[in-house]
């Protein structure tokens, strides 16, 4: 369906009569900056910078240790269904963790609104900002936002040092073609609206807990 | 005087002296200042950053077209729309004619300036449309009625007791102890209806990616997550200036946004929506328009002193530092944008109306000292006072004004009897108890302030004094 837009030509129009005029000197060398301090050690960075979130960094060794963690945190939530990416590995790790909760997988739609807990792959994490990337691939878009906690199952092998890396990874993945969504997701849902006093928990996840299988 | 111009004298000099508001600012300012601090220390190399930025937002400027076309073939290629609005009223009837046709009765909004700029709330409450704003601080001004105080946390003017009687009296509970926690619980759990029973949702957009034909946006709530995940179709509404060439700038703008605009070292959900959903995904909207809004921006790039205006990526910095806006507050400038982006933008978009603006600055140019893409904002706002001052032309009362101090100035017998009088007529005027009436010349100052204490020698006769002390001193 192609829409009308009667005032696009006249808009870029007068965009180009306006960009005529010569932009004013501007010293435009190049310096050899570093506008950040590279990351050394990128597992330490991610776990500081993720107590720094207010997230929860869970490091175990190996998928039968993922899967037990994962165990612990689903213990630790009320009752009710969780919402998992429908992914072989997930599958295995959440057979292996024997919960007896409802599960509904992101195969059967999006999560429903009294799901207590999502559980999701990561596309990457990255260590500068204590962040996981996820991408639309990652359960849909609900996935991360819609349950009062969302569980992230990652691997040391997908931590990158910074946020350029992760972005140049995304291109070359083609991240934004094949998803029609990705987000860098850095601690919990959170306010300070109100006098500047940070509340978690406004409209999406109060807790936001990643496993890190520091073996894979 | 514009009424404009009398109204925000009015305002100003009633914000000023609100002791509670002061203290409300206050405390605000205070808490914002040591994040942003923080914040910077995070960087190795903060200007450096600046810099970067200011490069990223210059190429995409004066290559604006070039860029625009980019996204919007990317946009239509992931199978979403591109509507170019070149006013309000053309985006606003886009929108609502959009809403109309596909039968939307409930509209979840995230936080947009723009949406401001339009005024598009009410074009579509007025087909029957219900549209909540789900930003807490935009919910929370939306239920009193009242424009946004600040362009990044919109209730800062308002503490918690003023917003639990908001809440009981508008969402029907009442939070006794007023516990921010509480109060936050109570606006989740109404949002939440309506987050799931929306069938639109529209957002703003602090960077649309040309290379990757993307929109990012950036809340901390998560809001703008819902509002971009659960309803079937997602309106993103932008100005055309918001755009950037490479995803990967994000790498800097991201931080640097977040830094300038809480002290963050990034923002909580820094998101990226490049259409429609796709086959396969398990959720999101049917449809995704973005609406590129011009309305008078294109103006400013004709003028290549103020094109870089445009490369303002609405962080507030500006605003948190401005020692006007510390003082007055948000909604005495009577504009979408407040403080000194606001007083440098405003009389562009709107016209001469708000050219007062261009004087609601000391000049001291701490606005220009935290600008995370370098506006040169105190020079703007001096571009403005001259290039309206040309524009007006001379009138005959300041014609006969300078003439008087031209003569002050070259006979300086003239100019020590000015100073004379003036101090004597105080000293009476003071003395029989008017200062601050009607008849005190300094009036503007001592009507909300103590009097100035009066000298009792004039300049000249203490300089004279000075050099015949260390005259003295050095024999």
């Amino acid at each position: 369906m192609a829409i009308s837009n009667p005032s696009r030509e006249q808009i870029l129009e007068r965009i180009r009569a306006g960009l005529q005029v010569p932009a004013l000197e501007y010293d435009d060398r190049k310096f050899e900056v570093q506008i950040f301090e590279p990351v050394e050690n990128p597992l330490d960075r991610f776990q500081q910078e993720c107590k720094a979130n207010l997230m929860e960094c869970l490091l175990a060794e190996g998928q039968s240790a993922s899967a037990q963690t994962l165990a612990q945190v689903l213990q630790s939530l009320p009752q009710g269904e969780i919402y998992v990416q429908d992914e072989p590995g997930l599958r295995r790790i959440i057979d292996a963790a024997g919960t007896k909760r409802v599960v509904r997988w992101s195969s059967e739609g999006a999560p429903k609104e009294s799901s207590q807990a999502t559980v999701t792959l990561a596309d990457a994490l990255i260590a500068q900002t204590g962040s996981v990337f996820v991408s639309a691939s990652c359960g849909g878009r609900g996935a991360s936002v819609v349950a009062p906690c969302h569980i992230v199952v990652g691997q040391v092998s997908q931590l990158v040092p910074d946020l350029e890396t992760a972005l140049r990874n995304a291109i070359v993945e083609q991240r934004l073609e094949n998803n029609s969504y990705a987000c860098v997701i850095s601690g919990s849902s959170r306010t300070a609206d109100i006098e500047k006093i940070l509340v978690q928990g406004a409209h999406g996840p109060i807790r936001l807990v990643v496993i890190v299988d520091t073996a894979a | 005087m514009s009424s404009a111009a009398k109204q925000f004298l009015r305002d100003a000099a009633t914000k000023s002296a609100d002791l509670v508001h002061r203290e409300i600012i206050r405390k605000n300012m205070e808490s914002y200042d040591a994040a942003h601090l923080r914040g910077r220390s995070r960087f190795k190399d903060w200007e450096a950053a600046r810099r970067r930025c200011q490069e990223i937002k210059r190429e995409a400027i004066n290559h604006l077209d070039r860029y625009l076309l980019q996204f919007e073939e990317k946009v239509i290629a992931h199978g979403g729309h591109v509507f170019w609005a070149a006013n309000g009223d053309e985006a606003c009837a886009y929108i609502r004619d959009l809403a109309v046709s596909r039968g939307v009765r409930t509209i979840v909004k995230s936080k947009s300036m723009v949406t401001e700029e339009i005024h598009l709330g009410p074009a579509l409450e007025e087909k029957g449309i219900k549209v909540w704003e789900t930003d807490l601080g935009e919910f929370i001004v939306q239920l009193r009625n009242e424009p946004p105080y600040h362009i990044v946390t919109p209730a800062m003017h308002l503490n918690r007791q003023q917003i639990r009687e908001l809440f009981r009296d508008h969402l029907g509970e009442d939070i006794p102890d007023a516990d921010p926690q509480k109060l936050v619980a109570l606006a989740r759990r109404k949002l939440r209806e309506a987050f799931f029973a929306a069938e639109m949702g529209i957002s703003g957009a602090n960077f649309i990616i040309a290379d990757s034909g993307a929109v990012a946006i950036s809340t901390n709530e998560g809001n703008g997550r819902l509002s971009t995940s659960l309803p079937r179709i997602h309106v993103a509404i932008t100005g055309i200036e918001k755009v950037i060439p490479r995803l990967v700038d994000l790498a800097t703008l991201w931080p640097t946004l977040a830094t300038s605009g809480t002290g963050q070292p990034i923002t909580t959900y820094s998101t990226l929506v490049s259409g429609p959903r796709k086959p396969g995904e398990a959720d999101g909207p049917e449809e995704f328009h973005v609406v590129l809004l011009d309305n008078g921006r294109s103006g400013l790039l004709g003028n290549a002193e103020e094109r870089e205006v445009l490369h303002c990526i609405r962080c507030g910095a500006c605003l948190n530092i401005c020692p006007v806006y510390r003082n007055i507050g948000g909604h005495t400038y009577n504009t979408t944008y407040q403080g000194p982006i606001g007083s440098v933008l405003t009389p562009h978009l709107r016209g001469s109306e708000f050219q007062h603006l261009s004087y609601a600055s000391s000049l001291c140019g701490a606005c220009t000292s935290v600008c995370p893409v370098n506006i040169n904002l105190h020079h703007h706002l001096l571009h403005n006072r001259r290039d309206f001052a040309y524009a007006a032309g001379d009138s005959a009362s300041g014609r006969t004004q300078f003439k008087l101090w031209r003569r002050a100035m070259l006979n300086p017998r003239l100019y020590a009897l000015g100073g004379w009088m003036m101090r004597r007529g105080l000293r009476v005027l003071y003395g029989l108890g008017l200062a601050g009436t009607a008849a005190d010349p300094l009036r503007a100052w001592s009507r909300k302030r103590t009097p100035i204490p009066l000298p009792s020698q004039s300049f000249r006769k203490m300089w004279k004094k000075g050099l015949v002390q260390k005259n003295a001193a050095k024999k």
